[in-house]
């Protein structure tokens, strides 16, 4: 390399070689001006000469690359306005698409944080094709078949996700725990940060209760002192011993987990013979080599050849049928409900890229336009056709570059509001992050769609003629828009444009009115001027007290002037379930057929049907006057009557004798229940499957005849708006226990619209990017539209001095642009016709054909467009002949 | 954008200047204007080039390893770059005086009158 530095003193080389050649030609006879001239003629072209030296060691490309660098900034600093808008359209597009592509890479793309994470699978039972209550789970039958000497997979690691009260450090806090089998961090391959890890066996039921703090709830709740591992913590008033610390990265399975305690797994079969159903999330580790597949097959047939659950398998799955487990690939198995949605965003977010940049290219070509003549001089000067048209890319990537960067730091931005703009549980938005791979996207992306912007007008300063815009005295001839070639690329943008915001409102509106049909859904209740509550209770919480507590605070609460009904209950939608139950019964059709019963299991205070307005389909409800002195009777559901019952459910007796898993007994364990009421389904989602349920009263159960502990949730209906009630609710509760707090108090309206919010955002994001591609294209049409009045000025003051109305002249400007319209909006309604089956996923209520939809759409698009299209119209009106001829 | 013929000819012409300098450092280390002189001189005047694309072609060959260059002082104390030919150069020089020997060799063959 040391040759290169052989460049620096080129100047003074010449200089050197030019002196002596005048003095030689001085030494000749010449004058010293004449030698001096003459040296330089010999020497030939001293920049050229420079030139060629420097391309020895400096690529052409390169140094050409930096001319038309900073030919371009000088350019672009001449013409802020065109820049500002440029490098903004841009900014926005890629800035989008940019945190798009972060979101999208970072929750379904990056590898999972463990250890040799692709053989990590997620393991899941059906039977029948039924999962279980809590959707992703295995039965505590299948895991323990299966970890005894798998050969596909090293081990299994089990887990549930719990919420406990942490008391004994610091204030109580209520946080996420999550028990966990000893095997999940081998299978994880994770380290303490100090401490230890559960050891196998550790967690067995009755054993002593051990802890593994996470980072987090150490530094806040401990200080972060070392000496803590040895010391006990409550949770839910149980004492656990503090083992380990797990490092600060260590998230299992997400951020929300603060503690995980040792947990075992129970057998199927306690002591009495009673079946033993638990399920839970459970992942395994491939062995090398092995296919999830291969570990499918064999966790099912180990499945299948364990002791059955019977009667708790039905209640836990709804089914009894044979099992079939299946193993997924872990980071597959989380990303699996977010993945279509984050899908269709993307493509979205890619037509508005698409159309921000169409509109650049569009302001491009019009400069292109405008520059044919400083063109046509560069070619005249002897500019090769490659190296204008490199020119005109550099330019353009420079506006991409720079868009680009504004439009990263908009996505920088952006991406801190990310985990509150997204709905809750969107998985993996730690992974999300402005990492090399996303500035690389987003730098490529920005040179895309420079060059992208700048092949349009390079390709047309292809076909310059030199001599005849040379020759042409800048004034533009007189000829339909469309008849240049330049104005038929700009109109095909512009359809183009149009069909874009025509595709993304359909996906819009659709969205919008599937979330409208989807709050307005019949749930069976009535969510509106509803508050609700939880009352976390200590698991030895007296059942006494807590009937006598919560008699207490409802009786108070109806007093309450605007109350009309306070009921409290084990379910409620979108807090819990409540319990489940499976029993066998002889068929009230057909008394020689055995039903296999599995139903929800609700326990709730009278007033709960009036308090929820749940509508009454037949019989009563349950009422004051049911208690443990009269016989027992239920309120089942609309499906558990079609389901079981059959045309005649009131007065049914539901036998109490014989096996039966989970739910609740009332005091005589014999007696029958009666079907006293049929009541509508109570729906969570509105599209899940219905379930059946089965309603008993809280005064027909007792504290000895159950084992129910539950933490009960208060309904609480109201005249006006229920929140005004909330801090009435709290006082009373204080007043009557004041160690006790509510917990997630909210509106039942809240609760449907939070468990809206996916597609809420979705229908919200897509009215954003649609209301902005219309908004491009508007721009693109006024644009489009001024730009070809302006050129038809002379034509269109012939026309007026002619004798043309403005309303003629109008027409003939309109029918032009709208021709491109109707053009544009056929393109997008047919794409959009062939794209909604993406969306059909996402619809609710709505056919992905909704024909007020696709009716609607065109006609806003071609009112904004006419609208766009208006005022240069107007102006080309109102144009003055006199004024327009002499132009 | 140069047509390809125009190209054939510089890039003869370049061959040829390239090896008119390896051939006039044969003699020893010199400066830029003393190649140019001598070339014209060696050559009759027949091979006209600008004296400026001398340098460029300086650097091709600098830049090749065939010659370095040296910063000196001149005789009356100019500074000045002194260009001599490298190993390298030298057989460079060896292989292509040869190869034009035999192609002009050859060429005077077919010129020969019959």
């Amino acid at each position: 390399m040391s040759g290169r530095r052989h460049l620096d003193d080129l100047d003074g080389q010449i200089r050197d070689h030019l002196d002596r050649e005048t003095e030689d030609n001085v030494a000749r006879g010449m004058t010293p001006q004449e030698a001096r001239a003459a040296a330089r003629r010999k020497f030939g072209n001293v920049a050229r000469m420079k030139e060629d030296a420097r391309a020895v060691w400096v690529p052409v490309w390169l140094d050409q690359l930096r001319q038309d660098a900073r030919y371009g900034v000088r350019l672009l600093r001449r013409q802020p306005g065109f820049y500002c808008v440029a490098t903004l359209t841009m900014a926005l597009g890629i800035g989008a698409t940019t945190l798009l592509f972060s979101l999208a890479y970072g929750v379904l793309l990056k590898p999972l944080g463990w250890h040799e994470a692709d053989r990590l699978v997620r393991v899941t039972e059906t039977r029948q094709g039924h999962t279980g209550r809590v959707a992703g789970t295995i039965s505590n039958g299948t895991f323990l078949a299966w970890r005894d000497h798998p050969s596909t997979i090293e081990d299994l690691g089990g887990w549930q996700t719990e919420a406990a009260t942490l008391t004994g450090a610091g204030d109580p806090v209520r946080m996420t725990i999550v028990p966990a089998t000893p095997g999940l961090f081998a299978i994880l391959r994770v380290r303490p940060l100090i401490g230890r890890l559960f050891n196998e066996g550790e967690g067995a039921n009755g054993g002593p209760g051990l802890v593994i703090l996470s980072y987090g709830l150490w530094q806040e709740r401990f200080g972060g002192r070392p000496e803590i591992l040895g010391q006990f913590l409550q949770l839910d008033d149980q004492p656990y011993t503090i083992v380990g610390v797990m490092p600060r990265e260590f998230a299992f399975p997400d951020r929300e987990a603060r503690a995980w305690t040792a947990w075992n797994v129970p057998g199927v079969i306690a002591e009495g013979g009673m079946h033993i159903g638990v399920i839970f999330r459970t992942i395994a580790r491939l062995r090398p080599g092995a296919t999830p597949a291969q570990a499918a097959a064999e966790a099912t047939s180990r499945a299948r050849g364990a002791p059955d659950l019977g009667l708790a398998a039905r209640a836990l799955f709804g089914a009894a049928g044979p099992i079939d487990v299946s193993a997924v690939p872990e980071l597959q198995a989380m990303t699996a409900d977010v993945k279509p949605a984050i899908l269709v965003l993307f493509a979205a977010v890619a037509l508005l890229l698409i159309t921000a940049t169409a509109n650049v290219a569009g302001l491009q070509l019009a400069r292109a336009t405008a520059r044919r003549h400083e063109m046509a001089v560069r070619a005249a000067i002897g500019a090769g056709q490659r190296r204008v048209i490199r020119q005109l890319l550099t330019e353009n990537v420079i506006v991409g570059l720079s868009g680009g960067a504004a439009g990263v730091a908009l996505a920088a931005g952006l991406l801190r509001l990310l985990p509150s703009l997204l709905p809750a549980g969107v998985p993996r938005l730690d992974a999300v992050t402005l990492d090399m791979a996303v500035l690389g996207f987003g730098l490529a992306l920005s040179v895309t769609a420079g060059i992208a912007c700048g092949l349009l007008p390079a390709w047309h300063i292809r076909r310059v003629n030199v001599v005849e815009t040379l020759s042409e005295d800048g004034i533009a001839p007189i000829g339909g828009a469309l008849r240049s070639s330049v104005a038929r690329t700009r109109a095909a943008i512009m359809a183009g444009q149009v069909a874009i915001a025509c595709m993304l409102l359909v996906g819009a509106t659709l969205l919008t009115r599937s979330f409208v049909s989807l709050v307005r859904a019949d749930r069976g209740y009535d969510p509106v001027n509803v508050l609700t509550a939880r009352l976390p209770l200590p698991s030895d919480y007296p059942a006494e007290r807590r009937h006598q507590l919560l008699e207490t605070v409802l009786e108070r609460m109806r007093g309450v002037p605007g109350v009309s009904h306070a009921a409290y209950g084990t379910a409620l939608p979108f807090v819990s379930f409540g319990g489940f139950t499976a029993f066998n019964m002889r068929s009230p059709r057909n008394p020689d057929v055995e039903l296999n019963v599995q139903a929800a299991q609700r326990v709730v205070s009278p007033d709960y049907f009036a308090a929820m307005r749940l509508r009454l389909v037949a019989g009563r409800t349950l009422l004051e006057a049911d208690t443990t002195t009269t016989p027992p009777v239920v309120v089942v559901n609309r499906t558990f009557a079609r389901q079981y019952l059959g045309d005649r459910p009131i007065g049914f007796r539901i036998p109490q004798r014989g096996p039966r898993a989970g739910g609740i007994r009332f005091p005589d364990g014999q007696a029958d229940w009666e079907v006293v009421g049929v009541v509508e389904d109570m729906r969570q989602e509105v599209d899940s499957p219905l379930q059946p349920e089965i309603f008993a009263s809280v005064r027909q159960i007792t504290a000895e005849t159950t084992n129910v502990g539950f933490d009960p949730i208060l309904v609480i209906r109201t005249a006006t708006d229920p929140t005004a009630y909330a801090a009435t609710l709290r006082r009373l509760v204080r007043e009557q226990a004041p160690t006790l707090a509510l917990d997630s108090v909210m509106t039942m309206e809240d609760r449907v619209m939070a468990s809206l919010a996916e597609p809420r955002l979705y229908a919200v994001v897509l009215v954003w990017f649609g209301v902005f591609a219309l908004l491009i294209a508007g721009v693109g049409l006024f644009g489009v539209l001024s730009f070809s009045v302006a050129q038809r000025t002379r034509e269109i003051g012939i026309r007026a001095a002619l004798g043309a109305q403005g309303r003629d002249i109008v027409a003939l400007v309109l029918r032009q642009t709208l021709w491109i319209v109707g053009i544009g909006v056929l393109f997008g309604v047919a794409a959009a016709v062939a794209g909604v089956r993406l969306l059909s996923a996402f619809l609710y209520g709505i056919s992905p054909h909704d024909p007020l939809t696709f009716v609607a759409v065109p006609i806003l698009v071609v009112v904004v467009a006419a609208l766009a299209c208006l005022v240069p119209a107007r102006r080309a009106a109102i144009l003055n002949p006199l004024t327009a001829l002499r132009a | 954008m140069p047509n390809r013929d125009a190209r054939a000819r510089v890039d003869l012409l370049q061959g040829t200047l390239d090896l008119l300098i390896l051939q006039t450092l044969r003699a020893g280390p010199a400066h830029g204007h003393t190649i140019a002189k001598a070339i014209e001189v060696r050559s009759d005047d027949v091979l006209q080039v600008e004296q400026g694309s001398l340098y460029p072609a300086l650097h091709r060959l600098i830049k090749r390893g065939w010659i370095s260059f040296d910063d000196g002082t001149s005789e009356n104390n100019r500074r000045a770059k002194y260009y001599r030919l490298t190993r390298k150069g030298r057989r460079q020089l060896e292989a292509e005086t040869s190869k034009w020997k035999t192609l002009a060799g050859a060429i005077a063959r077919v010129l020969r009158p019959a």
